[in-house]
């Protein structure tokens, strides 16, 4: 790579030679005007949404949400807290209250569990030497490869009814997995959720994890402690900020999620999500899809809450800081 | 309110008790070393618990508490009482009356319809048979060692096949049951009692070996219960055909389907590519790219000089030849191509230019805030925007889609003097600030800066020409009068996928720029303040430290981008369902399987997803091992 | 160490073997095994499945047994807090009456997920079928159970003779029918149809007349627009059907829908070349998302109102998508009756729900009844009228005992052409396998109404595509 080559080379004479005055400053601002370039593009689909959330269903439908300041006299009602108001008070697929707190039971547990499971396995692919490891390390990260859809039915079958298999030759059936009554449940679309997000987890975590410096491990290991110890005191506060940007993805996912929910859950509508209550508003051929800009953002307010909270451990050098200290 | 007290009682028992089963078992093995008899005992508990367990899961057993109880403390008590003596007899004999009452126990309390029945031939033929075989194996491998061990196995396993699985069950009486389930917990008792007293080295081997078991052993089992199982089963299932409770066996016929379908590749219009304009314009942004490199090549000695004018050019080049590609080749499996291609760059390049750019500017929390938005809208969501986004209204109405209201607008004003001359104006004051700039870079030196100008203001000539000459934006001219002439985004085909994956990557933007704001920040301080007084300029720090410092990072974003992007069904579902030649294999999947019920051809289209991906990742993985290991 | 490592490759490799083995198990000898190993919910399909013709002996009778307190699930693809809300209305009067626990969930996506639903065994108590064609697919597959014989009865006895056939698979009763709705109609401005000197044509040829001196008067006859995100087409197969039915008849689309008569056949390729042919004269349309295939079909009833074309054929259910606060019937927004071939032919293209039950117990069979009876109707009628602030529900039942005035007029005339109708016939896109009825026949004919495909590729396509 780049980095072994001998600085000499790595800083040539003319690339080093400044340019001078105002049009180095203007260059040198080139990218903040670049990014806050990036921000509005990136903004202004969602600020539609945003706009359009408090316009009635015609005027949505009939002119373009940069219009809304002439809704009222262009006949289509002004602006209104209706669209709100109407997903706030739904009851439709248990009501938006029940579908809320739905979404946290799935997406806090189905948050904590992957993270824990995965940072142990990913510690142990990255520092316990054993044979195979490589191997297993690749072939666990290949089923992300796996189109999880085609989990779902096996996944629900086994919820619904156990999971059992008939020895071969001797033609007895034994129980793998009991019937646990877990179909329609908030626990099934936890197991779920856990197992399609490992994969990703222990990739994202490992690349993490086993970039630590060596040397840190084997002065912990002189000084005898075990891998328990290892992990729990040196490798989960260095992971820090991989781990809080895990933590965001799979709270976004698992809260966002639709197809999983309502596929575990099915018809038992206390267990449902708040995805599911909201995309249910729009009704049979989408007749209510307005309701939805509204919808929207109401379910959006939680994962931005965790995005700011998270986002401060995103902090520069905490590994440089550890190595030294 | 009681919904919310249940709900956080859930997720607290939920956590701890995944939480005291881990630390618990970490705890346990802690304890092999120090208290090797608590050790034993609590292994000795947990064995009874998770045989007697099973039989409970089964529903094999009668009172499954009180004897999976019993059970727990007498495998206790014989750990304990197998780490309180070295002796090897008193050890055998401990295994073997522990196995005994177990037996006793498990026999007595088997359900009358789970009785075997006695089938004295099978019984024989079966001891015999996995006694030969037990004791070759052993044999084989260490010519000269103790019997013992390996006849009490295998003999326990003959014995337990031939005698409960083999015959009838439900068949049997109390006493035969009893019997049976005693002999079978004595020999696998007396083989537990074979294991002499550790010494204090394998009690450490214990302590330490077991951890990776530990670690390991819970995302093994989600993984295998969540996605290999049902992948075996996909495999399998892509073989058959038929409804999901009539499948029968068809071999390869549902993969041969798939790639005999003449929707799944076109070539006819290949040809198209070389007169495309998109290919034109790409192969000129190449070679001015290899230009450039090539000379800022020459002052460094290297053959091509990438830096951040030569490579920008050279990638934007590349793009447009491959998008020419791309909307000339259709079908299916071109579909899936471009949408890998275009995601995986477009999101990895802006996410990774977003978080070096914010990196040092301020307001950087805002910035990927607001970048980050449309990962936490759902999905639903998402649909909706974009509708907004792209809908288009027939030239005598208001457009109320922005890109088109945009697009007709730069239609109208191409056909107004004013408006075209003052355009022309300000994009000519900008050319010739670029040319200055380019003028200026040449002077100092700095080829890449000369080049990136030029580069930029190709396209503002071209615009130039379009609004002076043949007229830029929506609409078309009808008997004397401008019309407008919205763009039908998700129905014009070729290019209703580009903006279909438009909307992906506005979404997986901010997935990219979390992970890789993520991995800046772990880039040591100390490395970038080194080349700092070593007097590196910004975009060499960027390109010589920061860059392979990240690289394994980089590789997991474009790995997990890959994989999503060739899983993505649901923008073309609720976009286009696959019509207007926007097919992707992962929506065509979920048709067959989910709204048809064929099971056997989603299956194996999901077989195809999975086998096509796999190569990619091994490679990709491979390199960031290598790439992690060279660092 | 090394001993502990064999143990788990051999659990490992034990469980890869399980695995595959248990697949096979869900092929071909999946009847010996469910027996052992389904799970109490799915018994039920296996152990109690009653033969139609000895349908006696299960009971639907709430006397006889206590119900109090018992549950029945409802799932179906009404989800909207007025639909869904009026249906939990109506069954909650039942509830109270009979001591169930009677929860009904709407969701998007039924039709894909009540498939998962019942491939996992995971299935409700009643699923609210959209499509015949995949309630006898679930007959076929078992999922479903006929009905009781008092069941059916109630239905013989309060629903036209052809609602009820839609619910019949192979001789045995399964479905009871929800809901009606009819598609033979053309939607228009009357006030300003009569004021330009429009009148309603009675037949196929004065509508094609009518559609030319509209476009000859300057003004744009039809709002069309077949986009519906994933189900987009299905507006154009509705097209199809109802000409297929007044050109050729009852019979040649039953023969049609069946398959016996090909996509690919003359006659029918002319049916999709004659309304090709109509949408394709320039000026004849007006697309409101820019072309036809681009226009959601929701957004027909803006231009409708403001007057950018006359006429717009779409089912009953319609209403709901006109602008708020349009005025309906003879001084607003009007319908007249797509016209046959000849005046006194009238076909009508009908549609609705059917409910199917999973489960044979008593109280599954109390909430059947009920959604046959004219009860259901009336209360959930009332209900979504209510809900919706006294504008046109949406909902119309065909049940023949129905007090009609909890139904405004225009509503009233709706039922009428439904109970009426000498001719009735289901979507046929809804009755044909799903591989076609919401798959092929909707994006080839999509393809074709864009242009991108010819007619006569298009329909060799969905022909092929047959299961």
């Amino acid at each position: 790579m780049t980095t072994t080559k001998p600085p000499e080379t790595s800083y040539g004479i003319g690339e080093t030679k400044q340019l001078t005055g105002r049009v180095a400053s203007l260059l040198g601002q080139i990218p903040t005007w670049v990014l806050w370039f990036f921000v509005v593009v990136w903004t202004i689909p969602t600020l539609g949404l945003f706009i359009n959330s408090f316009r009635t269903r015609d005027a949505q439908r009939n002119s373009g949400w940069w219009m809304f300041w002439q809704d009222g006299a262009n006949g289509y009602g002004s602006l209104t807290l209706d669209n709100y108001s109407d997903v706030l008070g739904t009851s439709a697929t248990g009501g938006l209250a029940n579908g809320l707190l739905n979404s946290m039971a799935i997406a806090v547990v189905a948050t904590i569990l992957p993270i824990a499971i995965a940072a142990f396995a990913a510690y142990a692919f990255a520092w316990i030497d054993f044979k195979g490891r490589d191997t297993l390390f690749i072939a666990t990260v290949a089923l992300l490869a796996v189109p999880s859809q085609v989990a779902l039915i096996p996944l629900l079958q086994m919820y619904a009814g156990g999971a059992h298999l008939t020895l071969p030759l001797i033609d007895k059936t034994i129980t793998v997995f009991p019937d646990l009554g877990l179909a329609g449940t908030i626990p099934a679309v936890w197991l779920t959720h856990t197992g399609f997000a490992l994969p990703f987890a222990i990739f994202l975590l490992h690349n993490y994890i086993s970039g630590l410096p060596r040397d840190l491990f084997e002065s912990a290991r002189i000084d005898g402690a075990d891998h328990f110890t290892i992990f729990r005191k040196l490798v989960l506060p260095l992971s820090i900020p991989v781990l809080a940007a895990f933590t965001i993805f799979q709270f976004l996912w698992t809260w966002n999620d639709y197809l999983i929910a309502l596929t575990m859950i099915g018809g038992n509508r206390q267990a449902l999500p708040a995805t599911v209550v909201i995309a249910s508003l729009a009704g049979e051929f989408g007749r209510l899809e307005h309701l939805l800009t509204a919808g929207a953002f109401v379910i959006t307010v939680v994962p931005l809450v965790v995005f700011f909270a998270l986002q401060r451990f995103f902090v520069r050098g905490i590994t440089a800081g550890s190595v030294k200290g | 309110m009681d919904r919310v007290i249940a709900t956080v009682i859930g997720i607290v028992v939920a956590v701890g008790v995944s939480a005291i089963v881990f630390v618990g078992a970490n705890k346990l093995f802690d304890l092999a070393p120090r208290r090797w008899s608590i050790f034993s005992t609590l292994i000795g508990g947990a064995s009874s618990l998770a045989i007697f367990g099973l039989l409970w899961g089964n529903r094999l057993i009668d009172q499954p508490v009180t004897v999976t109880a019993i059970a727990t403390v007498v495998g206790a008590l014989t750990g304990y009482a197998l780490s309180r003596t070295s002796d090897q007899n008193a050890h055998l004999a401990i295994g073997a009356v522990a196995g005994v009452l177990l037996g006793v126990l498990a026999g007595a309390s088997i359900k009358p319809q789970w009785r075997p029945g006695i089938d004295a031939i099978a019984l024989v033929l079966s001891v015999v048979l996995f006694l030969a075989v037990g004791v070759g194996i052993r044999s084989l491998r260490n010519t000269n060692s103790n019997m013992l061990r390996p006849v009490l196995l295998w003999g326990s396993i003959g014995w337990i096949i031939g005698a409960f699985l083999y015959p009838d069950l439900g068949t049997g009486t109390v006493a035969w049951t009893v019997i049976a389930s005693v002999f079978a917990g004595g020999l696998l008792g007396g083989w537990v009692g074979t294991f002499p007293l550790p010494d204090q080295m394998m009690k450490r081997d214990i302590a330490v070996g077991s951890r990776k078991f530990i670690f390991l052993i819970p995302a093994l089992a989600f993984i295998s219960m969540t996605l290999v199982i049902p992948l075996i089963r996909t495999i399998w299932l892509s073989l058959l055909t038929g409804l999901p409770k009539e499948l029968t066996w068809t071999g390869l016929s549902n993969y041969v389907d798939i790639v005999t379908d003449p929707t799944i590749i076109d070539f006819s219009d290949w040809t198209d590519v070389f007169t495309s304009r998109l290919f034109i314009g790409g192969i000129v942004v190449l070679i001015i790219g290899l230009v450039v490199a090539r000379i800022s090549g020459k002052r460094t000695g290297e053959r091509l000089g990438l830096n951040g004018g030569s490579l920008a050019a050279i990638s934007a080049g590349f793009i447009l030849v491959a998008f020419a590609v791309f909307a000339s080749v259709r079908g299916t499996i071109s579909n899936n191509l471009w949408w890998i291609f275009a995601v995986t760059i477009f999101s990895t390049g802006a996410g990774l230019a977003i978080a070096v750019m914010s990196d040092r500017s301020k307001g950087e929390n805002v910035a990927k805030s607001f970048i980050f938005m449309p990962m936490a809208i759902s999905f639903v969501g998402a649909g909706i925007i974009w509708r907004f986004m792209f809908v288009a209204r027939p030239p005598t109405k208001d457009q109320t889609g922005v890109l088109n209201a945009i697009w007709v607008k730069i239609g109208v004003w191409s056909n107004s003097t004013t408006a075209t001359t003052v355009i022309v104006i300000i994009l000519s004051l900008i050319i010739l600030g670029l040319i200055y700039i380019a003028f200026r870079g040449r002077q100092a030196g700095n080829i890449s800066v000369a080049a990136g100008s030029v580069v930029i203001a190709l396209p503002l000539v071209w615009i130039i020409y379009k609004f002076l000459g043949p007229g830029l934006g929506g609409y078309e001219v009808f008997e004397g009068e401008v019309f407008a002439k919205p763009i039908l985004f998700l129905t014009e085909s070729p290019f209703n996928n580009f903006w279909m994956m438009v909307v992906l990557i506005w979404i997986q933007t901010g997935f990219a720029m979390v992970i890789l704001s993520a991995a800046i920040k772990g880039v040591p301080a100390d490395l970038l303040e080194a080349a700092s007084i070593d007097g590196a300029t910004e975009s060499q720090k960027f390109w010589r430290i920061t860059v392979p410092q990240i690289g394994p990072t980089i590789g997991v974003v474009v790995t997990t981008l890959i994989v999503t992007v060739l899983k993505v069904f649901d923008i073309p579902k609720v976009m286009t369902n696959g019509n207007f030649d926007t097919q992707v294999l992962a929506n065509e999947m979920w048709q067959r399987a989910f709204t048809e019920l064929d099971f056997g051809l989603g299956s194996a289209l999901a077989a195809i997803i999975f086998f096509a991906v796999v190569p990619v990742m091994w490679r990709n993985i491979r390199q960031m091992q290598d790439q992690r290991a060279s660092t | 160490m090394k001993r502990l490592r064999n143990v788990v490759m051999l659990l490992l490799a034990f469980a890869l073997l399980a695995a595959a083995c248990s697949s096979s198990d869900d092929g071909g000898e999946a009847t010996d095994t469910t027996a052992t190993t389904a799970a109490p919910t799915t018994t039920a399909a296996t152990e109690t499945t009653t033969p139609p013709d000895t349908g006696g002996d299960t009971t639907t009778t709430a006397g006889e047994v206590d119900l109090t307190g018992r549950s029945v699930t409802v799932f179906g693809p009404e989800s909207s807090d007025e639909e869904a809300g009026a249906i939990q209305d109506a069954l909650n009067v039942l509830a109270a009456d009979t001591g169930l626990r009677i929860i009904y969930t709407g969701a998007r996506d039924f039709s894909d997920q009540i498939n998962a639903q019942a491939a996992g065994g995971n299935p409700p108590d009643i699923a609210i079928f959209p499509q015949p064609g995949k309630l006898a697919d679930f007959a076929r597959q078992e999922f479903i159970l006929p009905l009781p014989d008092d069941v059916t009865a109630t239905v013989n006895d309060q629903w036209p003779e052809a609602f009820v056939a839609f619910g019949n698979v192979d001789g045995a009763q399964y479905g009871v029918p929800n809901k009606a709705d009819i598609k033979s109609l053309v939607w228009y401005d009357k006030p300003s149809f009569d004021a330009a000197g429009y009148t309603v044509p009675t037949t196929l040829d004065e509508l094609w007349a009518l559609t030319a001196q509209i476009r000859d008067d300057g003004g744009t006859p039809w709002c069309i627009g077949i986009e519906s995100g994933p189900a987009t087409g299905w507006t154009f197969t509705d097209w199809v059907e109802d000409i297929m039915l007044r050109v050729e008849g009852p019979d040649f689309y039953d023969q049609w829908v069946s398959n016996e008569i090909k996509f690919s056949d003359d006659r029918v390729k002319a049916i999709w070349n004659t309304i090709l042919d109509e949408w394709n004269i320039p000026g004849n349309v007006f697309a409101a998302g820019g072309s036809i295939a681009a226009t959601p079909f929701g957004d027909n009833g803006q231009p409708l109102v403001d007057g950018d074309c006359v006429l717009h054929r779409q089912a009953s259910f319609y209403s709901a998508f006109l602008p708020e606060g349009t005025v309906t019937g003879p001084e607003g927004i009007d319908v007249f009756f797509f016209p046959g071939d000849t005046a006194d032919n009238k076909p009508v293209l009908g549609g609705g729900t059917l409910a199917a039950s999973f489960k044979d117990a008593p109280e599954v069979w109390v909430v059947m009844d009920f959604f046959a009876t004219a009860e259901y109707a009336e209360i959930r009628q009332a209900a979504q009228t209510e809900r919706k602030d006294g504008s046109l529900s949406g909902f119309l039942s065909a049940n023949t005992q129905q007090d009609l005035s909890v139904y405004q007029p225009i509503e009233q005339s709706f039922i009428t052409l439904l109970t009426e109708a000498s001719v009735l016939r289901f979507d046929g896109s809804d009755l044909m396998p799903a591989a076609v009825g919401a798959g092929s026949f909707w994006t080839e004919g999509t393809s074709a109404v864009n242009g991108d495909k010819s007619v006569d590729d298009a329909t060799a396509a969905i022909d092929a595509s047959w299961p």
